[in-house]
């Protein structure tokens, strides 16, 4: 290792303890004595740099990470607390649509459920009969007046229809009792003019303030009865 | 959450010294390098999960704190003029030989050019092999050994031009 060397790899690291430089420093006291020199003033450069570090500062660096620290927990509370609040509205409000909207779309759905949930009520060869008048007593609350009975009428109430106050006739039919509904509009049921399914079959005629939903088997002619409703009924404004 | 506020109490108070001292060479500023370590610490906590290695930390503080040195100067780069001499800070007031020189050679390091400088505090002060350097400094390693050898050939030198006797004479 030659003096130019030794020198350079001394300045770079005065404590360089690769074979090479101790051998150097062994063979030759200069070296010896050139790296002592460097050590030295390494020595003093280290002194030098040892400038005194202000006092409490790693009390401060605590302290200040611990506010900091504090400010974001408190930040992270607001906002879970807003969560908390939006999930409770969200669940509030999914329970409210749950709880009073319609599980069917549209008339004909519903009213198929309707008679489905009502078949046993209603015999067709019953001898109950209800009058033409106590018939439209009760149409008066939508306004309405059959001027004839268009078949033999077993039975007229008040039902809830999709939560909706309507009324609910049965007449006698071929076979099987037809079921008339009059139902007050309402824009959460589509209207739907027909519709069925294995069993029965359904129509629908829109008035002004009322529609009239007829509900009966493969016997019945709908259209029959259809006409005959809208024949026989009329309206008050 | 306990640990990490443990882990990072000790990480700050076995660290801070160096830290501080690194900071006040590369800025030569007490209060600014006072600031930088504030900020690095902060810094280091948000990011203290990341630190696995707790025997890196050294040198990991040391690059969040050079990264916030350079930002410094992005911030305000019309504070970048030349430190005089004058303002460099007496840490302490003159009393002991000891203390004359130390002086005398702090004035000499801060007059050392960044690039040399740096090198040599962080080897001196910090502790760190060659290669350690190389990857803080983002630089290859013959670059730094050669800086290094320069910086100390400077004071060196420095050294050996200063005269016998220094300091201030009255009458």
């Amino acid at each position: 290792m030659d003096d130019l060397q030794f020198r350079r790899a001394i300045y770079a690291d005065p404590n360089n303890q690769s074979d090479e430089t101790i051998a150097a420093q062994q063979n030759d006291a200069s070296k010896k004595q050139f790296a002592q020199d460097i050590c030295q003033l390494d020595e003093k450069i280290l002194q030098a740099l040892q400038v005194p570090v202000p006092e409490g500062l790693s009390e401060k660096l605590i302290l200040r990470q611990t506010l900091a620290n504090h400010q974001v927990h408190k930040r992270k509370t607001r906002v879970h607390l807003a969560l908390a609040a939006s999930v409770a509205i969200v669940g509030g409000l999914m329970l409210n649509f749950m709880q009073f909207s319609s599980a069917y779309s549209n008339l004909g759905d519903y009213a198929l459920a309707h008679v489905y949930h009502e078949q046993g009520v209603f015999a067709n060869n019953t001898d109950n009969q209800v009058t033409l008048a106590s018939l439209n007593k009760k149409m008066s609350t939508f306004d309405g007046n059959f001027s004839k009975t268009v078949g033999k009428l077993i039975s007229a109430d008040y039902c809830r229809f999709d939560g909706m106050k309507s009324l609910h006739l049965v007449y006698q039919g071929v076979t099987n009792p037809v079921t008339v509904f009059i139902v007050p509009k309402n824009e959460q049921l589509t209207f739907s003019s027909t519709f069925n399914d294995k069993k029965l079959f359904g129509r629908s005629m829109e008035f002004n303030h009322s529609n009239i939903i007829v509900v009966a088997d493969r016997n019945e002619s709908l259209g029959e009865w259809q006409k005959n409703i809208s024949e026989t009924v009329s309206w008050s404004i | 959450m306990m640990t990490k506020q443990v882990r990072y109490e000790a990480l700050v108070k076995a660290l801070h010294g160096d830290l501080y001292r690194y900071a006040y060479w590369l800025c030569h500023e007490k209060q600014v390098a006072e600031d930088l370590v504030q900020e690095t610490f902060l810094r280091a906590w948000r990011a203290l999960d990341s630190l696995k290695d707790e025997k890196a930390a050294k040198s990991w503080l040391i690059t969040i704190l050079r990264r916030e040195n350079a930002r410094r100067f992005e911030r305000k780069r019309f504070d970048m003029s030349e430190y005089e001499e004058a303002t460099i800070t007496d840490t302490q007031s003159v009393t002991t030989e000891q203390q004359l020189e130390n002086h005398w050679l702090r004035e000499k390091i801060s007059q050392l050019p960044p690039e040399y400088s740096e090198p040599l505090i962080l080897q001196v002060l910090g502790g760190f092999s060659g290669e350690d350097i190389a990857t803080m400094l983002d630089l290859n390693k013959n670059t730094v050994m050669t800086r290094l050898f320069r910086a100390r050939n400077q004071l060196k030198e420095a050294l050996e031009a200063e005269p016998v006797k220094r300091g201030m004479y009255n009458g």
